[in-house]
């Protein structure tokens, strides 16, 4: 059995994956997939405790629960997101994060 | 673990189904009635907003969380209300004017945040915590973005989500681990101590705590995480930066309080926690002065009224996170730490905080529909042309500032009171001049306003701003109660009373 260490592992290489997509990425498409991969980190986490916190093969299923809401939280953020994103596009003809300039000091 | 939820019952959940409800009629109304007049649908949206908001006003004055919830549903009613009046701009700014398609939305789902901040107020555990909290978020994210033809909304709109989005994923990481080393999401000491006993897992939890607590600081707007706020207040809807302001940072500081009781109970126990203690307590020290300097500093330069309003809530809020101090110095109960006089000081704090900065946003949103501009060179000779508007104006950023027998003077008293009471004399000789200097700077960038009021000369163009019956009722309820609130410990006897007299 894979111990719970390499699901850790994987999941916070995939957080600090997204995160850094998120802060040097230019392409709001592309920071927005970063977004969710830092989800699924977490959601690789969860899964990964509920099968460690449980006894005899039972896994704890308040965390599976927890991933089950933050999977359908990233479908209803994607939604919204992806409108902004076509708003945004229509009112700067680019979906680059430099075209964000009108609201600064 | 089932019998973690037990304690939710269907009953305490009645007022976010309420608001849902009226929520999904507004809704319902828009869709198949399209003639219905939408201000209709606003005034509907404001007033359930507001009745249930005094519904669950406990008569304890805050003591428990639902306070904050009320004071929320209030607020929003109050932003909702505003839109009344700025109907015209929203139609111009969603479909052009003339047509009053696609509006109906922008009433109704201000309800259905005040539900999920109604729900968050209930959380005792992460799961209801993450999903009400969503509820609100999500919500906002649409609000902030709402006028689509102004580009400046459009931009407040998509900078939020990114960086909400951020926060959610920190949040949820943190609840992971959360999760993984105490084997519950319930947020109760017991739970919390459980992890702190088993050997190997304190780093686990502190890893935990500070993607837990960076998701939380981003909702109040608290020093690293502090970046969206002026430029979403300045781009967002004006009726959306007072929710933005005022409801959801109530939601940001119950979540912070809820985060924070359990981790400080068993960070007090002697055995368990006092090693962290002081770490503990400088790290949060570090971001209550980082949130007041960039807050009241950065407000000084600032041109756009709206602007201004955002660096001055982040300000607000490091005064805020000043009352967390404050409990060190309570006794440890048998139960755990008293943490009532704390939710206590933060709602009061928030009241003030929304009595006076509902009014200011409606004043910025009446100049603007009159003189087409949010900048502080609008606000010009409005003493001359507005002498009554303008006198109400001056009382709400003199309540901001902190002048006395305003209620912001009690509320930033109750900080420094606070920050007097943290027990360690280094943390006070260092903290107490940033608190005074931003507390004085505070003085410097309100006044900058009641200045161009009365100092500068209007145009010869310039007309009297128009003040609908709506908004001059707000802005004189808020200003009565803000000088009540101000002036109640006159007329207390005991010395008790003058200082923590409600």
């Amino acid at each position: 059995m894979t111990p719970l260490a390499h699901y850790l592992i994987l999941s916070g290489l995939l957080f600090s994956i997204g995160l850094a997509g998120v802060l040097v990425r230019r392409n709001i498409l592309v920071v927005f997939m970063c977004l969710e991969m830092m989800l699924s980190a977490a959601n690789i986490s969860l899964v990964a405790f509920s099968r460690a916190q449980g006894t005899e093969g039972v896994p704890v299923y308040d965390a599976q629960v927890l991933a089950l809401f933050i999977i359908a939280v990233a479908a209803a953020e994607v939604a919204i997101g992806l409108a902004l994103i076509v708003a945004m596009f229509r009112s700067c003809r680019s979906v680059d994060s430099a075209s964000l300039n009108t609201l600064k000091d | 673990m089932l019998q973690d939820f037990a304690f939710y019952t269907w009953a305490q959940f009645a007022p976010a189904f309420v608001l849902v409800g009226i929520a999904a009629a507004l809704l319902m109304v828009d869709t198949f009635a399209p003639r219905f007049p939408k201000q209709g649908l606003a005034v509907i949206s404001a007033l359930s907003a507001i009745v249930t908001g005094l519904f669950i006003l406990p008569g304890d004055g805050g003591i428990s969380l639902t306070g904050l919830a009320a004071l929320a549903c209030i607020a929003t009613g109050a932003a909702v209300l505003l839109g009344v009046d700025y109907h015209k701009v929203t139609c111009e700014s969603v479909c052009g004017a003339g047509s009053q398609e696609g509006t109906g939305e922008f009433y109704a789902l201000p309800l259905v945040a005040a539900a999920g901040i109604f729900c968050l107020t209930q959380a005792r555990d992460i799961i209801t915590l993450f999903v009400s909290l969503e509820v609100l978020t999500l919500s906002s994210y649409v609000l902030a973005g709402y006028f689509r033809r102004n580009r400046g909304s459009v931009e407040a709109g998509v900078k939020y989500l990114v960086l909400g989005a951020l926060s959610t994923g920190l949040l949820v990481f943190g609840a992971a681990w959360y999760f993984g080393m105490t084997g519950s999401f319930s947020l109760s000491p017991a739970t919390l101590a459980v992890g702190f006993l088993s050997p190997g897992r304190i780093t686990g939890i502190l890893l935990a705590y500070v993607f837990l607590f960076a998701g939380a600081f981003f909702k109040v707007g608290a020093a690293p995480m502090h970046g969206w706020i002026p430029d979403v207040y300045q781009g967002a809807p004006t009726p959306v930066s007072i929710f933005l302001g005022v409801a959801s940072k109530a939601a940001g500081f119950c979540v912070l309080i809820l985060l924070f009781r359990p981790f400080y109970t068993v960070l007090s126990v002697p055995e368990v926690g006092s090693l962290y203690t002081d770490r503990v307590v400088f790290f949060l020290t570090v971001i209550m002065a980082a949130t007041l300097l960039i807050g009241n500093l950065g407000a000084i330069p600032q041109s756009n009224v709206k602007r201004l309003l955002g660096y001055s809530s982040i300000g607000q809020a490091g005064f805020i996170l000043l009352l967390f101090l404050g409990i060190q110095s309570f006794e440890v109960a048998e139960s755990g730490v008293e943490f009532v006089p704390l939710q206590h000081n933060v709602f009061y704090y928030l009241t003030a905080y929304g009595l006076a900065t509902v009014p200011a946003f409606y004043a910025v949103a009446l100049v603007r529909m009159s003189r087409g501009s949010e900048e502080l060179s609008a606000f010009r000779g409005l003493a001359k042309t507005n002498p009554r508007l303008a006198f109400l104006i001056t009382v709400c950023f003199a309540s901001l500032a902190g002048v006395p027998l305003t209620a912001g003077f009690i509320a930033k008293f109750r900080s420094f009171v606070a920050l007097l009471q943290c027990g360690s004399c280094s943390t006070l000789c260092w903290l107490l001049p940033i608190a005074v200097i931003c507390a004085a700077a505070g003085f410097y960038y309100y006044f900058k306003i009641i200045r161009e009021m009365y100092w500068e000369k209007p145009l010869e163009s310039d007309k009297p701003v128009t003040v609908p019956g709506i908004s001059m009722a707000v802005l004189i309820l808020c200003v009565l109660a803000l000088l009540w609130f101000g002036s109640k410990p006159l007329f207390c006897a005991s010395p008790a009373g003058l200082w923590f007299g409600f």
